[in-house]
């Protein structure tokens, strides 16, 4: 067991660090802020990503943004580091996506350090696909994956100039709040077995898998002036109350922003993070009818009843946050690569998937679902050869908090793990930042089963993840030292 | 009340007829019809002046908050005839081993028009600061000058059965709504490791610390009662949480609920009557296990006690819900009580368990003279053997219990003397036919300690909480309960039993 672990550990290699991260990152600095939001809603139908099957979007429900705050700090006019924080209504970012915005990011701020810019998708499923060959998408009448792809990187690049081009001396403060928004998904039954989703009214339902996080971790950013320019609202749950439709649709992030405009202020960029929720969304498991009454009495949505109780949640801290805004302090950012060991594909596992893969394709199946086993088969075939898997994630310090990315539907439980064990006054776990490698569930999802724990939905393993737990919290604890 | 493992031996047997068993003390026909809802509330302190012994082997010199205990009366009438009745007591107290039955006879005669006393039951909201009312697990003298329970207790019975008459005598025709709310409170205060096993209150800075074990809900269930002219004029507050925060052991505190009360009775006026409710969360707290400094910094900030920041985020949604079910008073419910006497499966104590607490006691009663935690833990090792002996010659196989289930409205409420674990909780509500469903635990408390219910998860991993000394039923037991509960919820929505 021991020689095992000792194994699986070697597998854990930190590719680089990131040049410009000073080595002590307890000493001050001044902040500069600046901030901007664009509109990255298409022009026409699109296919809209997220479920196995093909939707094309018949309307624009709401905006779909993308939002980014630019942080530099400053030893005199010495740049000491920086970060670009960009939260995308987007499902996922598809490779297609981060490393040709970074190219162009070269072109477009020379002298910037685009390996600095954390890119995180809100999770909507009432967004653009951006990758060819995932669905079968008609050709007449609908943006295609690489024309939106081509016109989302543009509309990045816009959004990260404007924020970098506007920064300016400004503060930062970080307080805690709270609301009910994600839920546990994972339904577990009589047999031990768990289910995505499942039924809660049979008499074999035995509980939810695990538990919640409804703490917010909010960043507010402030000018000289102590005008805001931004919240960061850390939310344990995917913005994915709709996710079926076939409409463009931010999902509570657009009641958010539109509520927090209309009640704080009209200029405020809201960046949406969402944390550790692979096994969380906001959708109801059980008291359902009580829920649905008390929207109709109250006359809402429940994406605007999310907004409601986020709002109510910052406008409870704003006052707070603004008695404590700080000028100057200890900034790190450094982007880390880790070679994660991947989830192995049993033998058992192996011939589920080529019967499903094959009798989709008999089927005619036009969705994903095909792809999604035939991907387990290839798998099998290489991961002799290729047991490890690189991930990037970026950790931060911003004066007392810590912010960890992570490119997973990351299971609440890891969350939990690196809040406990870490030195910051309050760690931002952040996931589906950068591109995205599917969901990372823990030894007991795994066990239980179903979608999100099954083999076809996770790369990595819970190996990996209690490594990515592991280094997540070295890097933080040094940065706090 | 003040009776010994033996004799709770005996009452047991006298009830275990072997199989399991449900009976209804008291139930009408089930009329779920819409009638006119009377309402009467009333609260009164239960405080005595320090010192006195708390629950838990302590003495408090002074007094943080004041312990209380509320009191809602509840009748529906149908063109002058009565339909059923209620009447619920929330009181500040650990847990209330003995004192619904000893307030029934306390009350004998004295509620003119309440049909059946059975239909009065209690509830504690679980404050770890509150009075002790059980006496035989500790040496009087161990207290010096603090006030006990055989000075308490009747004192007690005194102030509750005051209040009660009040509730009932001032009933006068009402108004009742009900809603949904939540707020952070409660936690799961289990915590796993690599190895599989748990630990209430585990440290979770730890390389082997790998999850939280179950579930917390933060859902709030309220209930409000307004007079005629929709005045409020009570409510009854449902969560998943105990009254368990306060850290300063040695003082009389109602914890949390003292200042949910507080911030009430500034905005709708000091005569509501507020009772707390605590759901089924055995293995729940208010404790916090991580994000500690982020909390404490941010109640600095707020320049609030812990418990005023629960308190706090109670009353801010209870009025967010209060301003919303506003509109949707209603004056004619359904009221329906079933009284019910329900034998779960026992659990089992095994030769090894019996073998350990056997030894247990010899060791202790061994000593001549015994400290505060052998007097406490001698009990309770002592109900151990002697489970496992009545166990042996057939005995001791089932737990009976009483479980209130009511019908109002919309509404159900469903009681357990337990400290149930959440899953439970979560069945029971998920597979309830009601809109909603508020759920009750450590009510009509047995005149022993009913203990922990952990689920099977919960007894794989073990620690505090999952053993046999503070387990009375099995999981097996648990899911009876579960089942039963839902029968009768069921019967009173007219849904056959799933």
């Amino acid at each position: 067991m021991k020689a095992c672990r000792l194994q699986l550990l070697s597998f854990v290699c930190v590719l680089s660090l990131v040049v410009g991260v000073t080595p002590s990152s307890g000493s001050s600095n001044t902040l500069f802020i600046g901030s901007a939001t664009i509109d990255i809603t298409p022009s026409r139908p699109i296919a809209l990503a997220g479920q196995f099957n093909t939707r094309i979007s018949r309307s624009v429900e709401n905006p779909i943004t993308a939002t980014a705050v630019a942080i530099e700090t400053r030893d005199g006019d010495r740049m000491v580091d920086c970060a670009v924080l960009v939260s995308c209504d987007i499902v996922s970012f598809r490779p297609t996506v981060p490393a040709p915005l970074q190219e162009k990011l070269k072109k477009t701020l020379p002298g910037f350090d685009s390996s600095k810019v954390v890119l995180t998708a809100t999770h909507t499923h009432t967004s653009a696909v951006t990758e060819e060959g995932a669905y079968k998408i008609p050709k007449e009448g609908v943006m295609q994956p690489a024309e939106y792809t081509e016109f989302l990187i543009n509309k990045l690049a816009e959004v990260i100039g404007k924020a970098w081009g506007k920064r300016q001396p400004g503060g930062v403060s970080w307080v805690l709040g709270h609301a009910v928004v994600g839920l546990n998904r994972r339904a577990v039954y009589a047999d031990g077995k768990a289910k995505m989703y499942g039924s809660t009214t049979t008499n074999s339902f035995r509980g939810i898998e695990g538990g919640e996080d409804h703490g917010l971790e909010m960043l507010f950013f402030w000018d000289k002036d102590n005008k805001p320019l931004a919240v960061c609202i850390n939310v344990e749950c995917p913005s994915q109350e709709v996710e079926s439709r076939y409409t463009i649709n931010a999902d509570f992030w657009h009641d958010v922003r539109t509520q927090i405009h209309a009640e704080i202020n009209n200029d405020l960029c809201v960046l949406g993070w969402p944390g550790a929720a692979g096994d969380i969304s906001p959708h109801r498991m059980y008291r359902k009818a009580a829920e649905e009454r008390m929207l109709k009495l109250r006359g809402l949505t429940y994406t605007q009843e999310i907004g409601r109780r986020i709002t109510t949640a910052v406008k409870d801290v704003y006052e707070l946050a603004k008695r404590d805004i700080h000028t100057e302090v200890p900034f790190a950012h450094q982007v880390k690569e880790l070679a994660l060991p991947v989830r192995m594909v049993t033998e058992k596992e192996l011939a589920e998937a080529k019967t499903q893969a094959e009798a989709l394709e008999k089927k005619g199946d036009t969705g994903v679902k095909g792809r999604w086993f035939q991907r387990t088969v290839d798998r099998y075939n290489k991961q002799n050869k290729e047991p490890t898997q690189t991930v990037d994630v970026h950790i931060l310090r911003i004066g007392d908090i810590a912010i960890a990315t992570n490119p997973f539907e990351m299971f609440h439980d890891y969350g939990v793990q690196m809040k406990s064990r870490s030195k910051a006054l309050q760690t931002f776990v952040i996931q589906l930042t950068g591109p995205s490698c599917g969901y990372l569930a823990t030894k007991r999802a795994i066990e239980g089963g179903g979608y999100s724990a099954v083999v076809q939905s996770n790369r990595i393993g819970h190996e990996g993840g209690q490594m990515l737990v592991e280094e997540t919290l070295k890097t933080i604890n040094e940065l706090f030292q | 009340m003040n009776r010994c493992p033996a004799k709770i031996l005996c009452s047991s047997r006298i009830l275990t007829a072997g199989i399991i068993c449900l009976f209804i003390i008291t139930m009408t026909t089930v009329d779920v019809s819409a009638a006119e809802l009377w309402i009467g509330a009333a609260t009164v302190d239960i405080t005595p002046n320090p010192p006195v012994a708390l629950a838990g082997l302590r003495v408090a010199s002074t007094i943080q908050s004041r312990c209380m205990a509320n009191v809602l009366a509840l009748e529906s009438r149908e063109g002058g005839r009565v339909v059923d009745q209620a009447i619920l007591v929330s009181c500040d107290l650990c847990i209330l081993p003995g004192i619904q039955e000893g307030l029934r006879k306390h009350l004998a005669n004295q509620l003119p028009g309440f049909d059946n006393i059975n239909k009065l039951f209690l509830v504690a909201t679980h404050t770890h600061t509150a009075m002790m009312v059980l006496k035989n697990q500790y040496d009087e003298k161990d207290y010096g000058d603090a006030m006990q329970p055989k000075e308490y207790v009747p004192w007690l019975y005194e102030q509750m059965a005051q209040a009660v008459k009040k509730a009932w005598n001032t009933r006068a025709a009402g108004a009742v709504a009900w809603g949904l709310g939540h707020a952070v409170v409660g936690g799961n205060r289990r915590v796993v490791y690599s190895d599989g096993s748990a630990r209430m209150y585990g440290n979770i800075n730890d390389s082997k610390f790998r999850h939280i074990e179950g579930y917390a809900d933060h859902a709030v269930h309220i209930l409000c009662f307004y007079d005629l002219q929709k005045r409020l004029k009570a409510t009854a507050i449902a969560l998943a949480c105990p009254a368990q925060s306060v850290t300063n052991r040695e003082v009389v505190s109602a914890d949390f609920w003292h200042d949910v009360r507080e911030l009430l009775y500034q905005r709708y006026g000091k005569e509501l009557c507020v009772l707390g409710l605590c759901s089924p969360a055995g293995d729940q707290s208010p404790k916090l296990h991580y994000r500690k400094e982020a909390e404490s910094r941010m109640d600095q900030f707020r320049g609030l006690t812990r418990t005023q920041e629960l308190g706090r985020r109670i009353a801010d949604t209870f009025v967010d819900v209060a301003n919303v079910i506003a509109r949707d008073i209603r004056d004619s419910v359904s009221l329906v009580h079933l009284v019910q006497q329900v034998d779960l499966p026992a659990r089992i104590v095994t030769d090894a368990e019996y073998a350990g607490a056997k030894k247990m006691c010899d060791a202790m009663d061994a000593k001549k003279v015994k400290g505060h935690t052998e007097w406490y833990w001698r009990t309770y090792q002592g109900l151990v053997v002697d489970r496992y002996l009545a166990q042996q010659k057939g005995g001791w196989k089932n737990y009976a219990i009483e479980m209130h289930v009511l019908r109002l409205g919309d509404v159900a409420i469903a009681t357990n003397p337990f400290e149930l674990f959440l899953d439970y909780g979560v069945q029971i509500q998920a597979r309830s036919p009601a809109i909603q469903t508020f759920l009750i635990q450590l009510a009509s408390a047995p005149a022993g300690y009913a203990g922990y219910v952990p689920t099977p998860r919960a007894i794989k991993a073990g620690g505090y909480s999952t053993d046999v000394l503070v387990n009375m039923i099995s999981p097996d037991g648990a899911q009876v309960l579960v089942e039963r509960t839902l029968e009768s919820i069921d019967s009173l929505w007219n849904v056959p039993a799933k």
